[in-house]
Formats: C-alpha cells, sequence, structure tokens
C-alpha cells in the first residue's frame, strides 16, 4: 500500500524526498484529480505520497527587495489577495477554476504540473518569475522558462521541492491578461495571454508578451520583444503586420477536446494586435 | 492507518484511516455525514464543499491527513448555527432548491461568501457560487436565496 | 379564504435537502451491501469473439447472459425490446453492457476488470446521420439502418412547389447534449420478502418494474420497484436507467444479495444515453408576393445502436415541425436512423427542440431573406384557434401568441431593437415562439397509459395520495400536494405524498411529457374532490379515478391524424448578445420569456423551472459541446463537458400569462418542457443577426462564429 509523510519540517521534507521516490503533493489538486479511483477508495498513487503545504516555512507571501517570494504552501486564494500582487497574476489565479479550488491549490503546483494551458504559467513568463529549487545540499534559482520543458515536464530533480516561486516586481503600467476559457467561469482555457508594458514619454520602456496554451510550453520571445522596446509608439503601427507573422510563426497549436487550432492561433493573434495596437496607443495618447 | 485528531463541526474526534483517504468519503463513510454529495469528484461540481479552518474547500481534492489538528465544518453543522439557519430559511422562502443534490453545497459557498461580505452585489454573489454547479434552477432563485439570507441576516453576519 | 393557486408556498421537500437530511441513494446504508461495476465494450462496432475472465474468489461474480433465469429474456422490456440485458454476439456502440463485477471491495472488483480480456472481430462503424443513411459498414439495422419512417401531410404540398415564385432552403443541425443531473445514475437491488425490489433514482418506477420482471422471466408483481429522492433527471433517467436495472436483477436474482451500483461522473457522461442530434432540411415554397404558400420538411434524427424512444422522439419532433405557425400545404418527413453510437433518448422536450429549432432558426431566415423582421414575418404565419394544424385537425387552444408578443415586446423593446442592431456589429437580438403539446401523443393516455390515481382519508386529519409519478426537482410533491388540498380544504402539509412504491401505488404512468401536473393533477383533483364529498366515511375511505381523454378529441395512431395533443403549451423567448470581436466570443446580455402554461401551480416553482428550463437551453445553444470520437463522446469529464455555471449568462426576466386549461387541474397545462424549446432557437437568431450570417447549427462555439465571419 502506498505510504504518506506528514513531515515536520523543510529538512524532514528533503530528506524523505531524498530516501524516497515520492510525489511532492502541496494543494494536490490536480494530483487528487489524475489518480482518481472508485468513491471510498483512495486514490491510486503510484508513488509514496509527501504532504508539503502544512510546513510554515513553505506558508510565506512576502515582499522581498524587488521581488514578491511565493511560499510553495501558499495558496491562489493567498496570492490573489495579496496587496503587492502584480496585476496580470492575480487576474491569471482569479481565472483558474473557482473559489474553493483556489482555497486549496498553490502557485507552485500549477507550475510543477507544466500544464500548456497552465493560466498563471503564462503570466509568470512575462513576469519573468524564478522558480526556487531545493534539495538537502542545494538551492537553485530556475528561469521559468527554463523549468517548465514541455507538457507535464519540469527539470526538478528526485530528491527536489520547489520551495519558492519568486515574481520581481517591475514597473508596468500596462497589463492584459486574458484568459479564453470553455465557458465564463470554472473553466480551463481554450488559449491565453499575458502582456505587460510600460510606456513612458510615449516610448516603449519595456514590454514581455506570453501565450498559454498554443504549443508544448507557453511561448514568450524575448528577441520580438527587443523590436518594440526602445521605440516610440506611434510608430509601432507600421510595424504590427511583420510582428504578427512573426509570432505566428511560433504558435502552434492543436485541435482538441476544447477548442480549435485555427481559432486559437487566430485569437492569440488577434489579443496580441489589440495589445500593440490598442492598449499601448491608448496608453500613450492618454498619459503625454 | 494513522490515528487523526480533527474538529469535526465543533467537536474533537480522533479516526483512524488512510491519510490519503478522500475527506468526503471520511465524512460520509467513518462519520456517516451525508450532507455532502459525490457530483463528480473532479472539484468541478462544488457538491462537496465543507469549510476547513473557515475556508471552502472541495472535500473529493482533499486526502483526510492534511486535515489533522484543523477545524471541519460540513452541511449539518453549519445548518446548526443561527447563520446557517438564516440561510436555510431564506432559501427555503426564496425558492431556491429543486432537485436539491447542489443544495448543501450552495450553503456552503453562501455563507462562505456572507462571512467576508455582508452585501454584495449580483455579481459578486454568482462569482461565489461560480464553483457550484446545478442543472436545475438556472441559478437565478439561488442568487435570490442568498439576496434574501442577506437581508434577514443584519444582526447574525 | 384560500389565496390563489399560484401563490407560492414553502416546497415540501426544502428543508430536509436544505439541511442534508435528504437521502439520495448513495446515501442509504445496507447490512453487507455489494458493489457491481460494469464490463463494457470499448468498441463501436464488433463481434465478440471470447471474453477471458480470470478466476475469481470467493464471493465475486461474473454476472453476464448465462445468468438470465430460465424463463427471462435477454432483452430488456422497454418500448421497443431490441436492447439487450448483456450483448452477447456483438456490439453496436461503444459502452454496450457485457457484464457485472459484483463483490464485496471495490479495489477487487477493479483489479478483476483489468484482468479480463475481451477479443473483437473489429466492424466498420458508422457514427454520423449521413454514414447511418448511407448504411456505411453495411446496414446495423435492417438493410436500410432506419428505426422507422413517417409522412404528414397537409394540403397539396407538390403544386405548391411547383407553382412557387421562389424557394427558399436551410439545412438545420443540432447536436448531442448530456442531461448532467448532478445526481449520477445509481439503484440498489436487493432480495427482500421473497422478491426482487430495487431502490432506485428514477422517473418511471414502474417501466423499471417492467424492464426487469422481463429479464427474469416473472410477473411483474413479483418485482419491486422504490424510487429514491431523486437528484435531477431530464429524461435521463426515464428510460435508461432499464439499462441499468435489468443487469443488476439478474445478479440479484443469482447472489440474493443487496447490490449497489452508482455510476462515476465520467461513467455516466461517456456511458448514458443523449439528446438525440437532428439533421433538418427546410424548403420553403413563396409567391411573388413573398407569401409563404407551402413548406417541406425533411427530419432525420440519430439513434445510435438500438432503438429505445427513437419513433416517438421522432413523431414529437415532425409534430411539431412547423411550429406555431398555419402553413398550407406541407410535407414532413420524418426518419429515426441507426448508427454506432450510444443509443439517444428521452431529455426535456424530447424532439420538439430539435423541430422547433429548425422551424424557428428558418422563418427568421426566410424573413430576413425577403427583407422583413423577423417577428413581423413571423405574426402573419401565427397559428389561431380553429385553424387546421399539420395533422388536419382544427387547433382548439385558446391561443394566445399575439398578446405573448406584445408582452414579450414590452420587456424587453425587441421591436426597436431588431432595427437598431441592424447596423451595429456587436450586438444582435433574437426572437423564438414555441409550443409544446402537453401529455403523450394523441391517444397515448388513453391506450397506453391508462393512469389511475388513489387516495385515502388518514389520521389526524390527513389524507393519502397515491401515484406513480415522482418528484426530480420540478416540485411536483409540492404541486400535487396543494391541488389535493385545495380540493379537501386542508394545508397542502396534511397530504401525505411519498416516493413512489411499485407494491404501494398504482401506476399513474411515467414522469414524462409534461403530463405529472395537467393529467396526473387532473385526476388528484377529481379524487381529492370525491373524497371530500366522503370524508365522514372515516379514516380508511379510498377513493381511486381512471384517466378518461377528454370528449371530442380524436387520433389515428397509424396515419399521425387528428388531435395530436389535448393542449398546448406555449412561449417565446427573447435572447440579446454582444459580440467580443477579439476573441469571438458570444456575451448574452438579456434574456426574457413569456409562457401561457394555463395556470401556473406555484409561481416560485414555475419561475424556478423557467429559469432553469432556459439555461440548460442556452447551454444546449452555446457551450455544451458534445462530439463523437472513435465512437465515444470526447467531452466526457466535468471539466470538458461544459455546462452553465453561475456566470455563463445572466438572470432570466420571466412573465406569464393566465390562459386556463379546461381539463388541467385549476386550469394547468404542461409545463416542464416548453421552458426548454424556445432558447436555443432565439439564441441562433440573435447570434445570426449580431453577425449577419445565417447559424444554422448548435452550438454556436466561438470557433464556428470566427469561421463565419471570416467567410
Amino acid at each position: 500500500m502506498v505510504k504518506s509523510f506528514r513531515p515536520h519540517s523543510l529538512t524532514e521534507a528533503l530528506s524523505l524526498r531524498k530516501e524516497n521516490d515520492c510525489i511532492p503533493f502541496a494543494g494536490g489538486t490536480d494530483l487528487m484529480v489524475k489518480y482518481k479511483s472508485w468513491t471510498g477508495i483512495p486514490p491510486a498513487f503510484p508513488r509514496d505520497v509527501l504532504f508539503l503545504s502544512h510546513l510554515e516555512e513553505l506558508r510565506h507571501i512576502e515582499k522581498r527587495r524587488e521581488a514578491l517570494v511565493i511560499g510553495s504552501g501558499v495558496s491562489l486564494s493567498q496570492v490573489a489577495k495579496y496587496p503587492d500582487t502584480p496585476e496580470i497574476l492575480r487576474e491569471a489565479v482569479l481565472s483558474i477554476a473557482a473559489p474553493a479550488i483556489r482555497n486549496i491549490a498553490t502557485l507552485a503546483g500549477n507550475v510543477c504540473n507544466a500544464s500548456p494551458a497552465g493560466d498563471s504559467i503564462c503570466a509568470l513568463y512575462s513576469l519573468d518569475a524564478r522558480v526556487e529549487v531545493r534539495s538537502l545540499e542545494a538551492v537553485r534559482e530556475i528561469p521559468i522558462m527554463s523549468f517548465i520543458t514541455g507538457p507535464g515536464q519540469t527539470i526538478l530533480k528526485r530528491d527536489e521541492i520547489v520551495s519558492t516561486i519568486i515574481v520581481p516586481l517591475r514597473k508596468s503600467n500596462i497589463n492584459v491578461f486574458k484568459k479564453v476559457g470553455t465557458r465564463k467561469a470554472n473553466a480551463l482555457a481554450k488559449l491565453s495571454f499575458a502582456a505587460m508594458g510600460e510606456v513612458k514619454g510615449g516610448i516603449v520602456d519595456g514590454v514581455a508578451i506570453s501565450f498559454g496554451a498554443v504549443g508544448p510550453t507557453v511561448v514568450r520571445s524575448t528577441e520580438l520583444e527587443k523590436k518594440i522596446v526602445g521605440k516610440p509608439v506611434a510608430e509601432l503601427e507600421a510595424q504590427i503586420p511583420l510582428l504578427i507573422d512573426d509570432y505566428g510563426a511560433m504558435i502552434v497549436p492543436i485541435d482538441d477536446q476544447r477548442s480549435t487550432a485555427a481559432y486559437r492561433k487566430q485569437v492569440a493573434l488577434n489579443l496580441l494586435e489589440n495589445f500593440l495596437r490598442n492598449k499601448l496607443d491608448d496608453f500613450a495618447t492618454h498619459h503625454e | 492507518m494513522k490515528k487523526l485528531d480533527f474538529i469535526l463541526n465543533g467537536e474533537q474526534v480522533t479516526l483512524a484511516a488512510d491519510p490519503l483517504k478522500r475527506l468526503l468519503d471520511v465524512l460520509r463513510e467513518d462519520f456517516n455525514l451525508t450532507g455532502i454529495k459525490e457530483g463528480c469528484g473532479e472539484g468541478e461540481c462544488g457538491a462537496c464543499l465543507v469549510l476547513l479552518d473557515g475556508n471552502l474547500v472541495n472535500s473529493c481534492l482533499i486526502p483526510v491527513g492534511v486535515v489533522e489538528g484543523h477545524d471541519v465544518v460540513t452541511p449539518e453543522g453549519l445548518v446548526e448555527t443561527e447563520r446557517g439557519k438564516c440561510i436555510v430559511e431564506a432559501f427555503a422562502d426564496a425558492g431556491a432548491v429543486q432537485c436539491g443534490f447542489c443544495t448543501p453545497g450552495m450553503v456552503m459557498a453562501a455563507a462562505s461568501l456572507l462571512e467576508t461580505s455582508c452585501n454584495p452585489t449580483q455579481e459578486e454573489i454568482r462569482k461565489a457560487i461560480s464553483g457550484n454547479l446545478c442543472r436545475c434552477t438556472g441559478y437565478d432563485l439561488i442568487v435570490e436565496g442568498i439576496k434574501e439570507a442577506m437581508k434577514r441576516g443584519k444582526e447574525v453576519w | 379564504m384560500q389565496g390563489k393557486i399560484s401563490d407560492p408556498v414553502r416546497r415540501a421537500d426544502a428543508i430536509e435537502k436544505l439541511t442534508g437530511k435528504a437521502r439520495y441513494i448513495s446515501d442509504f446504508e445496507f447490512e453487507t451491501l455489494l458493489f457491481a461495476r460494469v464490463l463494457r465494450s470499448d468498441r463501436p462496432r464488433a463481434r465478440i469473439l471470447e471474453i477471458s475472465v480470470p478466476e475469481l474468489p470467493d464471493g465475486y461474480y461474473y454476472i453476464d447472459a448465462r445468468d438470465i433465469p430460465e424463463g427471462g429474456r435477454n432483452n430488456i422490456q422497454m418500448i421497443k425490446d431490441d436492447w439487450p440485458v448483456f450483448a452477447e454476439d456483438e456490439v453496436r456502440y461503444c459502452g454496450e453492457t457485457l457484464a457485472l463485477i459484483v463483490g464485496p471491495l471495490k479495489e477487487k472488483i477493479l483489479e478483476i476488470l483489468s484482468e479480463i480480456k475481451v477479443t473483437y472481430d473489429d466492424l466498420e462503424p458508422a457514427f454520423t446521420i449521413e454514414e447511418g443513411l448511407a448504411c456505411k459498414g453495411g446496414a446495423i439495422v435492417g438493410d436500410d439502418n432506419i428505426f422507422g419512417r413517417y409522412h404528414l401531410v397537409k394540403g397539396d404540398p407538390a403544386s405548391a412547389f411547383k407553382g412557387a415564385a421562389r424557394i427558399i432552403e436551410g439545412t438545420y443541425r443540432t447536436g448531442f447534449q448530456e442531461h448532467l443531473y448532478l445526481e449520477p445514475q445509481g439503484m440498489v437491488g436487493t432480495w427482500e420478502e421473497e422478491k426482487c425490489t430495487l431502490y432506485a433514482s428514477v422517473q418511471c418506477p414502474f417501466y423499471i418494474r417492467k424492464a426487469v420482471a422481463g429479464a427474469l422471466g416473472v410477473p411483474a408483481t413479483e418485482v419491486r420497484v422504490k424510487q429514491t429522492i431523486t437528484g435531477g433527471a431530464f429524461g435521463g433517467k426515464e428510460h435508461f436507467p432499464d439499462v441499468i436495472a435489468a443487469p443488476l436483477a439478474v445478479a440479484v436474482n443469482k447472489i440474493r444479495k443487496p447490490i449497489q451500483l452508482v455510476f462515476e461522473r465520467i461513467e455516466d457522461i461517456t456511458y448514458t444515453s443523449k439528446r438525440h442530434p437532428s439533421r433538418i432540411t427546410i424548403k420553403t415554397a413563396l409567391d411573388g408576393e413573398n407569401n409563404i404558400v407551402g413548406m417541406d420538411v425533411d427530419s432525420v434524427v440519430n439513434g445510435g445502436g438500438y432503438e429505445s424512444s427513437s419513433l416517438i422522439v421522432l413523431q414529437r419532433a415532425i409534430l411539431h415541425g412547423i411550429g406555431v405557425y398555419n402553413i398550407p400545404n406541407v410535407h414532413i418527413r420524418g426518419r429515426a436512423v441507426a448508427t454506432n453510437t450510444f443509443p439517444s433518448d428521452a431529455f426535456r422536450g424530447f424532439g420538439a427542440p430539435q423541430g422547433l429549432f429548425a422551424i424557428e432558426v428558418h422563418m427568421s431566415q426566410v424573413a430576413r431573406d425577403i427583407g422583413l423582421p423577423p417577428a413581423e414575418f413571423k405574426r402573419k404565419y401565427f397559428i389561431k384557434t380553429g385553424d387546421i394544424t399539420i395533422t388536419n385537425a382544427t387547433m382548439k387552444d385558446e391561443v394566445c401568441l399575439g398578446e405573448m408578443f406584445r408582452k414579450v415586446d414590452e420587456l424587453s423593446g425587441y421591436s426597436k431593437k431588431v432595427k437598431a442592431y441592424d447596423h451595429d456589429p456587436l450586438k444582435g437580438i433574437g426572437i423564438a415562439f414555441v409550443n409544446h403539446g402537453g401529455g403523450f401523443t394523441g391517444n397515448g393516455e388513453q391506450s397506453i397509459i391508462k393512469a389511475v390515481v388513489e387516495m385515502e382519508r388518514l389520521e389526524d386529519g390527513r389524507a393519502g395520495l397515491y401515484v406513480s409519478t415522482v418528484e426530480m426537482g420540478q416540485g411536483l410533491q409540492t404541486v400535487l400536494r396543494k391541488i389535493a388540498a385545495r380540493e379537501l380544504g386542508c394545508d397542502y402539509r396534511d397530504i401525505v405524498y411519498d416516493n413512489p412504491d411499485t407494491d404501494k401505488v398504482p401506476d399513474s404512468g411515467p414522469t414524462v411529457a409534461s403530463r405529472s401536473t395537467m393529467v396526473v393533477g387532473s385526476l388528484v383533483q377529481q379524487c381529492a374532490k370525491e373524497l371530500k364529498g366522503r370524508w365522514a366515511e372515516g379514516v380508511g375511505t379510498r377513493t381511486r379515478k381512471q384517466y378518461r381523454h377528454p370528449e371530442g378529441l380524436e387520433w389515428d395512431q397509424a396515419t399521425l391524424q387528428g388531435d395530436a395533443y389535448p393542449s398546448y403549451s406555449w412561449g417565446v423567448n427573447v435572447v440579446e448578445v454582444a459580440l467580443d470581436p477579439v476573441t469571438y466570443e458570444i456575451e448574452t446580455r438579456h434574456i426574457w420569456s413569456v409562457f401561457d402554461v394555463g395556470v401556473p401551480m406555484d409561481e416560485k416553482i414555475m419561475s424556478g423551472q423557467v429559469s432553469g428550463g432556459v439555461i440548460q437551453a442556452l447551454g444546449y445553444a452555446a457551450i455544451e459541446k458534445c462530439e463523437i470520437e472513435n465512437g465515444r463522446f470526447r467531452q466526457h469529464t466535468m471539466a470538458d463537458y461544459s455546462i452553465p455555471t453561475s456566470m455563463d449568462f445572466p438572470e432570466t426576466r420571466n412573465a406569464f400569462i393566465e390562459n386556463p386549461y379546461e381539463f388541467g387541474p385549476y386550469g394547468a397545462k404542461g409545463a416542464g418542457e416548453v421552458v426548454f424549446d424556445a432558447a436555443a432557437p432565439a439564441y441562433a437568431d440573435a447570434v445570426g443577426h449580431l453577425i449577419g450570417r445565417k447559424i444554422c447549427e448548435i452550438p454556436v462555439m466561438p470557433e464556428k462564429v470566427m469561421e463565419a465571419l471570416r467567410k
């Protein structure tokens, strides 16, 4: 029979993780569904389970220097409520599932599940979030874009757990998060869009644009963003068709039970165009 | 099997159980508290909602090991309180019940909302029950039931 | 002095449901309960070559066709008995019952199931209406895959079409729809007092009794069915539970211990009957002045692997095939086709939503093609009392469509908006008018059901009410109490109306077809009236009434001619929508409805039925995608099969007009289904108006809106 562990400290948790091939269990909302069995029977976990979200060390959310540090036991509700949570992350988190699930599920869990349709992941890419990963021996910080390598796949090692998600707090006076779901609440994403921009004196000072559920991982191109940064907003109009083509080449969604490749791609590009043409422009013209 | 102590509907209880057994199954089978229902087992329908340390959660997604040392309230416990009774009476008079399967979960969600917000708008009410699926009512009279509870519950919350 | 019957009362079952005390089938405890799990085919069409079952430990059973007792039959006695209890040589759909595994421990049952090997000889399946009609892979049924066909002719359609100045044609499609009652299918079979007893979450206890008696080869009285509190049904617990009950009864007959069979949600969505998909082509013949001179309707419904209620659904689809209109010269053709999909079955509306979707959307499209606003065009053809119906009888109902339109127009501003939004690319508004025949088609009540109701004087001023119709959320246990109480002059809480037990109640018919209030309620009223007159005879006095068809109605079932229904309920929905041009998502901004259900028996209960029916229909129209992939329903989790949440649609704004029906209790007519019929065509009409394209298929997904806009 599969065992479960409820460690008393993070150190004990890391020991158990090292000694046993066990599944890190924070909120567990994805795991409990994935391994669900018949009513009355515990879920059919293939390996021992390591409970984590009760650990005091993992339950903090705080501002540290210019970043938000979110422990892997912090629930999505807590992330949404925290006053310094960046806007696109708050909106992304509030678009996940439903109120009761958000009281249990964690941001770290959403990241480790690494679903291409993960709503918070899309926002975290644009925010240049980092994943802090611990083993008994070491701590390392990994940019989220390197942490997730494919659908359901991360580079988390067998003896590691995610201890915090670190979200740099940058200035962005334009924030757009949009999730297109199969319905208006309690829905899985057909696609998502998380974009931030900082416009000062009519010039694009910074921009980050990510697309979710349109590829095996979230799509973001810092290369293409370089073509936008430093430009006056007024000159962007001419570039938009080229940018749409360039992004179009990177967005390769699939047909599945939720939506079609054609729809996902077209709407992703519409959202991009809307951001570039209207959002940045609106902001620039109203803040001269 | 592990010996687990927690508070259930205001009373200290002890249970020997596999910590991985779902809280939903523990409550329904071991404690015979069948007010919560299994509508899906996927966390989608809200028929299994309980309050864990005052937070609304899907009991089909919680392994019982996680509630050790914590406070669980089920519909049976809630409806014994002043607030619970207020919600029950308001829902009954508003016509918010049809087949009844989603009802205990709706009552829990209403309680959770009214705990934090004494004058929610129609939009906020609908958001608060967005994790509760109902196939019978179309939600309108449930929203009315919550509004009615708000009106009557001036002293109670 | 009593108030009006419509004055709302607190539902009789409200408190027990609100406090969590109501016990549904999974909440029951039995001593030594065994569990059953279905072994199903995972092929849509195949011959079964071999099933190898591992050796079973003590106390575990593999139950299949060989366990059907002497005298029993491997055919489920339903409307048709073509559906086997256990598949033997062939399977016609993914999920067909092969056997039941029964035992005390669920883990062991799952282990046994995983070790069973079924060897098939795969055959080429047909899934769509087109594939069924083409007999892809060879006919599944007969030599043409047609379960049944009908024709209705009024006037002289051939001449009308010959002389037409213009013909406008459209083909309309509706998809599968899953009921998604919140309480999954479930029952417990036991052996009590020497007979097979089933505790079941069902709409029709006597249907279950019949199916089980047939499988076991015993008289019906040797089977007992006790309905348990039912957490939603919508037609999904009308015939389909027979398919669960028959194999379960075979198991109970062999093992003689309580056995629970409750579906998990994924199992329920994947392996239960859905609403019949439809493909309906309508041609309208117009004269030189754009008046309708004739119509031709060709309806096909996808019945799946076995017939079940497909012919009755088809009948209703064509009997509502020209909706609320008086059209001269009509030909309607209907076919129910066999395919290798899960057999389709009853779902609120039962064919009428499909037929009404097509005619309503078509009429709006014809109107726009000839340059008229839809409502203005439709109103020209509203049927009136005395007009000839599609079955060549006279419309006997008092038809109040004009008044209903004025009312909904007042509420919604439809007439102004439909013109104003013509030039607004982001807004649209749609309207649909429907009627729904109450009760069984034609003389079904008289010749097939022959409903009986009984009442009895009990102690302490109470009265017992004995009917077989069930409470499934629609409020029946409150409404029938109100009717009885009003007649008796007592409080509705003094009426005892328990969940039906086939050993204790007469057969007042199934809880279907919007008949429970109108037909059964009328018998309740008569029973109560007589009991009141005989009250002085003392405790134990019983009265009994049997259905008699109203005078003056004629029906020929062989030709489908005459008075198709004793009465109709009527409705109109207006839906207003807005477009998000970036994502092509449609937002429903407003919903209005006006219904004529005779006289509502309880305002609150009736309001709840309207909201529920309208939102369920908007789900059907807008978000409930249900596709077939390799013979299985692709959207089969609660996450992927999207029903409306509280955020998906705004509140509904509803009104009723009173139009008392002579033969309904206190003027009531049918109510449970008409509330579903209009919202889907109103939505499709609204989206069509919004994007300036013809919307001919539901659900209307944003993907389709994008496709339409980019054409």
